[in-house]
């Protein structure tokens, strides 16, 4: 990345041009120091069962002096990065590896590592890190509430498969009777629908509402929705 | 002269137009709410704790539920059981660029709470306000 910017300034421009490019070419060269990176961003798509990601940064010291990683700080607690050693000789090369655990998110997810180093500790070069992670089991909404005292009218909770996964509802269970539940296969395989029916509407009432799959199929996994009435 | 023409009056725009945004404070993100529109509020704010079983129990908002999406499906049930649906949900976390918090609430969102807000500057700024 960084040597391909530098072939860009190459290039023949008019002066003005050349005056922001020269600039552009000294704030970007602040930024990443002497660590030149690999790669800064990396993308990474989850598979179903994938509960983390790791991803590694590797650098070189490109510079004449010997630089020491003085920090690195991730945007969230859900990733951690891990460095063997924090000086590198001129010429040395290195990694850093992150670690981003999942914990329940789905969807894209943008995580930083941010790393100081001593040849620029005010400018720190800031590694991203981008995961995809599929959702196999879509539950919309995981609640449905109703006012005590409204008419008793089901509520719908909508199940969708992700495309690609092998994954089938086996079952959806109400643990109270007051608000019972009744699952329809929409499209065979990729879409449920759960109704959910109170008995009375004279009362606060809570259910969990438990979706039962097949996969894993040595220990099928369990997912949840509530249903309440306040 | 192009330039100059442009400054200007941008300039003048800058510092006498009458809607012109505050210098001091930063845009508040979408969902964002500083802490004194929060503390305005009053009763009918449902704090939420987004940080550490370990950082809530050493310290949290007085009230404040503890929720973040690592033990989500443990404490969800119990958010939805002691929430009712005339409070504004207020999530904070640890630090201004502490990402839980924005997390939390969007999961909030999409489970179909509504009325959910995030504590722009955190637990730092309730800290330092109250």
């Amino acid at each position: 990345m960084l040597f391909s910017s530098h072939r860009v300034f190459r290039t023949k421009r008019s002066s003005p041009m050349k005056l922001l490019l020269i600039l552009f070419c000294w704030f970007t060269g602040s930024a990443f120091g002497q660590l030149a990176w690999d790669t800064t961003e990396q993308t990474f798509d989850s598979k179903p069962q994938d509960k983390e990601v790791l991803a590694k940064y590797k650098f070189t010291n490109t510079g004449t002096k010997p630089i020491k990683i003085q920090n690195v700080r991730t945007s969230c607690g859900c990733t951690t990065a891990a460095l063997s050693k924090t000086d590198y000789a001129p010429g040395e090369s290195g990694e850093i590896e992150a670690k981003f655990t999942f914990s329940g998110r789905t969807g894209k997810q943008e995580k930083a590592i941010v790393v100081a180093t001593s040849a620029n500790p005010e400018q720190p070069t800031i590694l991203k890190l981008h995961v995809n992670i599929e959702e196999t089991v879509k539950i919309d909404p995981e609640v449905v509430l109703w006012r005590v005292g409204e008419q008793p009218d089901p509520k719908a909770i909508h199940i969708a498969i992700a495309a690609d996964a092998s994954v089938k509802i086996v079952s959806v269970t109400s643990d109270n009777p007051a608000l019972k539940v009744k699952l329809t296969e929409v499209k065979p395989g990729r879409e449920y629908e759960a109704q959910i029916t109170p008995e009375s509407m004279a009362q606060p009432a809570a259910a969990t509402l438990m979706i039962q799959t097949d996969y894993p199929p040595d220990n099928p996994e369990m997912k949840y929705a509530y249903a309440r009435i306040k | 002269m192009i330039l100059l023409a442009a400054v200007v009056p941008a300039s003048l725009t800058a510092a006498f137009h009458p809607r012109r945004p505050p210098w001091s404070q930063e845009v508040l993100a979408e969902g964002e709410e500083r802490l004194p529109t929060v503390l305005a509020w009053g009763e009918s704010v449902f704090w939420v704790d987004a940080r550490s079983a370990d950082e809530y129990e050493a310290e949290h908002v007085p009230g404040a539920f503890l929720l973040n999406l690592e033990s989500w499906d443990q404490l969800f049930p119990e958010f939805l059981d002691r929430w009712t649906p005339e409070k504004k949900v207020v999530v904070y976390c640890s630090a201004a660029s502490c990402e839980l918090s924005r997390e939390v609430a969007e999961r909030l969102r999409k489970s179909g709470i509504s009325s959910v807000f995030v504590l722009k500057g955190g637990w730092e700024a309730w800290k330092a306000g109250k």
